[in-house]
Parts: C-alpha cells; structure tokens; sequence
C-alpha cells in the first residue's frame, strides 16, 4: 500500500486530556460534526501527562501528524498541566526542526469541553495541512 | 574509605581497549575508559563498559567439583587437580593427543589462556585449541 | 602547585574533608585516586593533566557509600556546574562536597569550546575567557530539512548502543534509564532504533545538560552529539530563560512549576 504524495492518507495522533479536549470530542460526535477519520484520539487525563517520550514514539512509528490538545489556561483540572505542556511542546518543536523534521507536524492547541466545533475545526485544518506536507519522512525507516 | 582506580586491559575481544576498574574499598563497582590509551582513547563499547559485571555474578562457581555416580561433590583443589592429571594422561594414552581438547574464556586474563595452551601444545601434544570469542 | 599541595595535607590532616577525590600519575598515566590522611605521600604524585575524567561521576559514587563524610574534589569549570546541578536535583549535600577549583588553559579552552572554562572559586590556573562558538549549530542550521534529516540519519546509524554518552554524563544520575525502558525504546535490539533513541536524550538534557563534551569524547562513532545538546540548551535559555550550572536556586523549568509557573513562553512558533 504505498503512499504517494498526491493519494495519501495523513495518520494523525491526537493526545486529548480527559476533562476538556476529550469531552469537547464528544461533544463534536454528539452534534453530528464531521471532522476527518485521519485523526486517531488517545485519551489521557491531563495534558501534562503527555510525556514527550510519547510524541517521540508516535513519529517513530510512522504517525504523520501529532496533536496535543488540553484545557484552556487556567481551566485546567489538575491546575497547571497544561502550562508544562506547552513548554515542552515548544521544546520539541525546535528539536524535530533541528533534526529535520518539519515543526508543523506537532502542534498544540487548547480546546474546552464545550467547544466540540473548535475540535471538529482544528481536527480539520490539521489534517489538511499535514496532507499537504506530505508523508513523514519517518515512514518506513 | 578507599577508593583507586586500576588500569587494565579489557578481557573480552581482541581489541584489547584500555579501562579503569573502579575500586571502593576492595571491591570493584564501576568501569571508565583510559583515556589516555593509545587504542582506544576514552572510548568502549558496551561490553567494555560492563566488564566488570561477571565478578560478584551469581552462579559462579566457588568450589572445584567432582562428578561422583552422576552427581556433582565438592572436592579440594589437590583432588581436583590430581583427577584431572590423571585422567588427561589415561586418555592421551589411550586415544592419542589429538582426541584432547580446550575451550578457553574471554573473562580469563591473557596470561591464564597463554598458560592453558602452552600446556595443550607443548606438554599434551594438541592443537585442539579454541576460545569462546569464535563462536 | 606545591602550595596546593600543602593546602589539600592540611586539609586532610586537620579533618576538613576526609579524602580529596583529585588525579594521580601512576607510570606516565593520569588516573582518578582519592587521597586520604592514611598515605599522605601519595599526595606528591597529585597532578593536574590536560585530560578529563568525569569527576563528579566518581564523587557520587564515592558519596553513595559514605553519605556523611566530608569530601574535597578537584572540579574545573564543567564539574562546577555538574556541582550546582547536583545541589539543585538534591544529590549531595552541598556543605559536604569542598570543590578545589582549578582553571582551565588556553589550548583546553579552545579544544572544548568551552564558553566558562573557570568554576566559581579558582585555587590553581589562571581564568582565561571563554570561547563562543556556535558554528557546529550553524553548520546544520545551514542546511534545509531534509538534507538535515538525511545528515542526522546517516550520524545516528553509526551508533553501536554502548551507552557510554549516557555511562559517562555527569548528569545522567537516574536510577532507572528511559533507555531501557522497553515500553518506549525496543530494548534487546543493536543497532538501536533511531531518531527516538537519540532524540530521547537530547529531550532529557533539556535543562539538564552542562556542556561538558564528555559525551562526544566518549563516542566511539564520533556522532556530534554534543551539537544535539547545546541545542537544546539554548533553547531553554532562549524560550524559558534558564542556564544550566549558574544558580543553586533556579529550578528547571521543565520539572518545577512552583508559584511562578503561570508564564507561557513569548517566543512560540505557531506555524
């Protein structure tokens, strides 16, 4: 099944946190809003938890696109996860781009859980962007 | 409180990569490379840097053995040793040097596998010489 | 260099420290020993060589035996911010640990690129400056992203997995390595499995890592990982504004949130 780069098919990873992200997913479901079936979400309870270990794998293992999404600031559940969050994902960035690997695969975003067409919009524009980026250069390493 | 470090050479390939044992109080803990060491200039490989993970291993054995009616019995030295004699110059006997071999060890030292085939060459009379290192 | 010879007698004799962790020469070859007031006249063959050894390295190995001694150590420049991070992440006590700076010259300076070549308190060797230099970034900024990632690949497959950048690093102290962790590298393996198996060290050394070189200097397939970690470091000076190795009290940035933790970087890239 080779992926050229006018026919493919992004694989996206998104991290959503439990409290807000998560339900504003459902909440996207509940309201019958479409948003591409590229983007696979992994619950987690809090943003913070999302250990750049894990971003690191899911490139590894062909992912195409990583999206980080958590509580707004100052909404957070568990207070301050997601201030952590973004300095990690800033972190990151740099370093995939230092490596060579495009920084607009990974991005971060904050989501409520009442926001299920914010959800359904950034699901959206993602997967176009990383559709246009292309395959990672990961894939098949 | 007793800590040096002694400078060596590492036992497992044919390299020979300059370490330093680290020794706290008699008993060795750690290893760092020799930086200074003309093959390799502060630079191992893995098994160079646990080099000395087999000392205190489990499992090693700290009595000579004898098999007796298919068990294995503790013996001394002297018994061990004089078994072993006797039974190499049976067999050499018998069958001739060549039905003799040995199979020696990377975590000997070089001056204990030099001696194990000076005595498999000169006193029994074989080249069946080989060394885990081949396989 | 007698005079500091004499220092570190009196300092044994009068039970200040116990032992004093420096270099001896043994046959031409300078090697790690711990002085103590038991054999006094080892401390004649004490010397200052050119090359380096991980000393703070062997200071926590010699510390995790006897906690409560006093011990002396002979630090350069690198090991004093290997100190100060150590204080910080709670490793040694810092009224235990009597560092004896020594500077380091010219020629080592320019060798090791080192931008603070001096620890704080200097007792032998004159300070020279430090050297900036970030001409091995810019050769890899130069380049565009996939060139850069064919660069990175081609380094990272020479790797044999010894672990000696991790063995070596005077800041890898974890009692249990992500990077044998099976649930997030594929462990049992050689060649390792890369970018993630490097990447995952350079994301450790974020706000961790002092700049020492010892990494790349025990290489034995001469990757520029050094390059990889500065980096990083920057990074975290630039976004975060922390600098490894300059304050016992700063916390990194990436582990304490504290009461200051509500700040969001200024510098973020949303493309």
């Amino acid at each position: 099944m080779a992926d050229t780069k006018e026919n493919f098919e992004p694989k996206i990873i998104a991290f959503c946190c439990n409290w807000c992200s998560y339900a504003g997913a459902d909440l996207a479901g509940s309201m019958r809003l479409k948003y591409p079936p590229n983007v696979l979400p992994i619950r987690v309870m809090c943003s913070g938890r999302i250990s750049p270990h894990f971003i690191l794998k899911a490139f590894q293992k062909g992912a195409d696109g990583v999206l980080v999404t958590g509580c707004h600031y100052g909404d957070c559940h568990y207070i301050k996860g997601n201030y952590i969050t973004k300095r990690r994902v800033t972190i990151m960035k740099d370093l995939l781009k230092f490596i060579g690997i495009d920084p607009r695969r990974l991005k971060s975003d904050w989501i409520a859980g009442s926001e299920g067409d914010k959800w359904a919009r950034v699901a959206t524009e993602f997967t176009e962007e990383i559709r246009q980026l292309g395959p990672s250069p990961l894939r098949g390493k | 409180m007793e800590y040096r470090t002694v400078r060596t050479i590492c036992t497992y390939c044919g390299t020979g990569c300059g370490v330093l044992l680290e020794v706290m109080d008699g008993k060795v803990v750690g290893v760092l490379p020799q930086k200074d060491h003309p093959v390799n200039e502060g630079k191992l490989c893995i098994k160079g840097w646990n080099a000395h993970e087999f000392i205190y291993a489990d499992g090693r054995l700290t009595k000579p053995l004898i098999r007796k009616n298919d068990k294995l019995e503790e013996a001394t030295w002297d018994e061990a040793l004089e078994y072993v004699a006797k039974r190499f110059l049976e067999l050499k006997e018998k069958n001739g040097p060549d039905s003799l071999g040995c199979f020696s060890s990377a975590k000997c030292t070089n001056e204990e596998n030099y001696l194990l085939q000076k005595i498999f060459r000169a006193v029994i009379g074989t080249n069946n010489v080989d060394h885990c290192a081949r396989l | 260099m007698e005079n500091l010879k004499k220092n570190i007698k009196n300092m044994l004799e009068s039970g200040e420290i116990a032992g004093f962790l420096g270099i001896i020469e043994e046959e031409g070859h300078p090697i790690p020993f711990l002085f103590t007031s038991e054999h006094p006249e080892k401390l004649d063959e004490m010397v200052v060589p050119d090359l380096r050894y991980p000393m703070t390295d062997i200071l926590l190995t010699i510390v995790r035996q006897y906690p409560d001694k006093p011990i002396g150590v002979m630090v350069r420049g690198c090991d004093d911010r290997a100190l100060v991070e150590l204080v910080k992440n709670q490793r040694i006590l810092p009224e235990l640990v009597r560092p004896i700076g020594v500077a380091c010259t010219k020629e080592m300076a320019e060798y090791c690129r080192c931008n603070q070549p001096f620890p704080r308190e200097v007792h032998y060797g004159e300070k020279v400056e430090g050297v900036k230099d970030r001409s091995d970034l810019e050769a890899v900024e130069r380049k565009p992203l996939d060139e850069r990632l064919d660069y990175w690949m081609d380094q990272f497959s020479k790797c044999i997995k010894c672990y000696g950048c991790r063995n070596i690093c005077s800041m890898c102290f974890c009692e249990q390595c992500t990077l044998e962790d099976e649930t997030l590298v594929m462990t049992g393996q050689a060649p390792p499995e890369i970018p993630i198996f490097h990447l995952i060290r350079a994301f450790h050394m974020a706000g961790r890592c002092i700049d020492c070189g010892l990494c790349e200097e025990a290489c034995p397939s001469h990757i520029p990982l050094r390059s990889l970690y500065r980096k990083v470091r920057e990074e975290m000076a630039d976004y975060l504004g922390y600098v490894t190795g300059q304050d016992e009290y700063e916390k990194d940035p990436l582990e304490f949130l504290g009461s200051e933790g509500y700040e969001i970087p200024t510098k973020i890239d949303e493309t």
